[in-house]
């Protein structure tokens, strides 16, 4: 299926089955290493500040926020654009890459899919805390109640959002846990603790590799990739609407659901490509992680670089080509120049001129580049979220109702804090899960021995 | 009836895969095949295709039409809302909701099939036949009160071991 002139091979080392599972059950049957339990407990201080600063949220409301009339959206918002932005990549990976047969998904997939989890159930947060009084949260589900019955308001891109986000939440964490069956039935076969032969037997479901299971399990692969691909792509233009669907100078555009789409994948590239790094580095997975994978991951970031940079032109130009005066103020004189004008060039900086560097292939070769630039693009991202929700709020029609935004002590814990807990999430992930699905690496592993086959041929012919 | 069997363990794909063709070709039933990774053809003549995603084709067109019923019957029927004077049953914008509740039953529907079908839940416990299945080895499985010359014909096409076992005594 997959040309090895292009792309080489796709596992280096010419490892065997065997070594296959050693090499990616090592991180879960070693000790964890020292830097694990460093990264593990600021983490968990981060996450700390987090609560804390949640638990100020909750108890005294989002007055605890710098928020105003004006700017009512900030840092929130802007970060759970960013984390569902991020949230985005795992699927898409997993799932275009399946859809389209591109084998070389199968390091990262697993990876991917955990980051999306892991990302969304941080953005999820934003809005949740946003809302106030989170104890009733649970009024944004159309269910009979006693007051009314009012049922919700299907017409709102804030209720449309509300189930793509937890319907993208289910079935992304579906279809990660799915692909983890056949690699939690080789822990429990391989284990000798006791303890983690319960814990991870009772996880796998009693998988067994039969023909039976494994027919069920890739009809059922394809099945979820299938669905969660359209999830992909509406997820982030609903997001969009939240915005587009509104009146505010430099929101109400047609151009937003694709330009946030494109801008998701982005930043969620971005973020694999950090991972698979650090996997690489860490775990010492080389021969799994391999330049070829790096190189095609630049890649694809470059072509998004340039779309990212495409949209941010064409948002220029329309407010120009439109002739209306707010849109020409809120692109020209707030963005391009005035107040936010650090801001707007940060973003454009990091999104559409440095990953251009990918052009060149020494950069594409550095490691430390590679990294470097992965994680610029995400900062680009962020700025990108501050620059679309920020500047259209300060400064929005009327110059009585303009005001200064910076955030508060609590916002930025709560900000801190989901970082913190992606981190948790991702280090637990790297010590009790396998890294990558060691059944999919399997099916890629070349096997120069054709003499086998030959072997198996003529016996066939004699039987 | 005996329930001795009869276990081919081979260390190669290939070869494995040819085996199960060859039984498949000449109609020999085997019991059931383990490998560490689907392999397709082999998993193909053993257990045929599944039918998941004719079902799931269907669980969506019966989830399309329960939730624009649903969303129907709670904002034009139940208890309309005046929303800035637009219509109650406001049928376009119904549409985000619609596709992605549609893919969210879908989904759980699927899995819950999957489940029944594949016969997997938490907690199961797993019937192991070889603690190498889910690591490096290729199993096929014949029932030799079914198969005649069962260990010899595993052999020949390429075994590397084959076990002799009875369920009953495990």
């Amino acid at each position: 299926m997959d040309d090895r002139s292009i792309r080489g091979d796709l596992i280096a080392g010419n490892k065997t089955l065997k070594d296959v599972t050693n090499d990616i059950m090592r991180p879960i049957e070693s000790a964890a290493p020292k830097w694990w339990f460093i990264a593990m407990v600021i983490s968990i201080l981060a996450l700390l500040w987090g609560i804390y600063a949640m638990y100020l949220t909750v108890r005294y409301g989002i007055g605890m926020w710098n928020l105003n009339n004006s700017v009512g959206w900030g840092w929130d918002i802007i970060n759970f654009v960013w984390w569902i932005g991020i949230g985005h990549a795992g699927t898409a990976f997993s799932i275009f890459l399946l859809v389209l047969r591109q084998k070389w998904r199968t390091s990262i997939n697993r990876a991917a899919e955990a980051m999306t989890v892991f990302a969304v159930i941080c953005a999820g947060l934003f809005p949740t805390l946003h809302m106030g009084r989170v104890w009733n949260a649970f009024f944004m589900l159309p269910y009979p109640n006693t007051r009314g019955p009012l049922w919700v308001n299907y017409n709102s891109p804030l209720f449309w959002d509300f189930t793509a986000i937890s319907s993208y939440l289910i079935i992304s964490a579906s279809f990660w846990y799915l692909g983890m069956l056949p690699d939690f039935g080789t822990i429990r076969d391989r284990t000798t603790s006791k303890i983690k032969k319960a814990i991870y037997g009772f996880f796998s479901m009693g998988w067994t590799g039969s023909s039976q299971h494994w027919q069920r399990f890739e009809a059922m692969s394809f099945i979820l990739s299938g669905l969660a691909a359209v999830l992909v792509v509406s997820v982030h233009s609903i997001v969009s609407t939240d915005f587009a669907s509104s009146v505010i100078p430099g929101w109400h555009t047609t151009l937003f659901p694709p330009y946030f789409v494109v801008g998701a994948i982005f930043s969620g590239f971005a973020m694999v490509m950090t991972l698979m790094i650090l996997i690489r580095v860490l775990y010492k997975l080389h021969d799994y992680i391999t330049d070829s994978h790096l190189q095609a991951t630049a890649k694809i970031l470059t072509f998004v670089s340039l779309i990212m940079g495409t949209s941010y032109l064409t948002e220029i130009f329309i407010a120009w080509y439109s002739g209306n005066e707010y849109e020409i103020f809120t692109f020209f004189h707030n963005r391009i120049t005035g107040n936010f004008a650090p801001q707007f060039w940060i973003m454009f900086t990091c999104n559409a001129i440095i990953p251009q560097l990918f052009w060149i292939k020494k950069v594409r070769n550095n490691l430390a580049m590679l990294f470097l630039i992965s994680i610029i693009i995400n900062i680009g991202m962020w700025f990108e979220r501050f620059n679309i929700i920020v500047t259209s709020l300060a400064n929005d029609y009327l110059p009585s109702s303009w005001a200064e935004y910076s955030p508060s002590l609590v916002e930025v814990g709560v900000f801190v804090g989901t970082i913190g807990m992606f981190a948790v999430g991702i280090l637990l992930f790297f010590r009790y899960i396998p890294m990558m699905a060691i059944s999919e690496l399997k099916t890629v592993l070349h096997t120069d021995d054709n003499t086998v086959e030959k072997e198996t041929g003529q016996k066939t012919a004699e039987i | 009836m005996s329930t001795r069997k009869y276990m081919g363990i081979f260390n190669k794909e290939e070869a494995f895969e040819k085996a199960v063709q060859y039984f498949s070709d000449s109609h020999v039933a085997i019991e059931e095949i383990y490998a560490p990774i689907p392999v397709h053809k082999a998993v193909k003549n053993v257990a045929g295709s599944s039918g998941l995603p004719v079902l799931a084709y269907f669980l969506g067109i019966f989830s399309l039409l329960a939730i624009l019923s649903f969303l129907y019957y709670t904002a034009a029927v139940d208890w309309p809302l005046n929303i800035g004077g637009k219509p109650s049953d406001s049928f376009p914008s119904f549409i985000v909701v619609t596709i992605v509740l549609t893919i969210l039953l879908v989904t759980v529907f699927s899995l819950l099939a999957f489940s029944v079908s594949a016969r997997l839940y938490p907690g199961k416990k797993a019937v192991i036949m070889h603690n190498r299945a889910m690591d490096d080895k290729f199993i096929i499985v014949l029932n030799s009160d079914k198969v005649s010359q069962a260990e010899n014909k595993l052999r020949q096409l390429g075994a590397d071991e084959v076990i002799l076992y009875d369920p009953k005594h495990e």
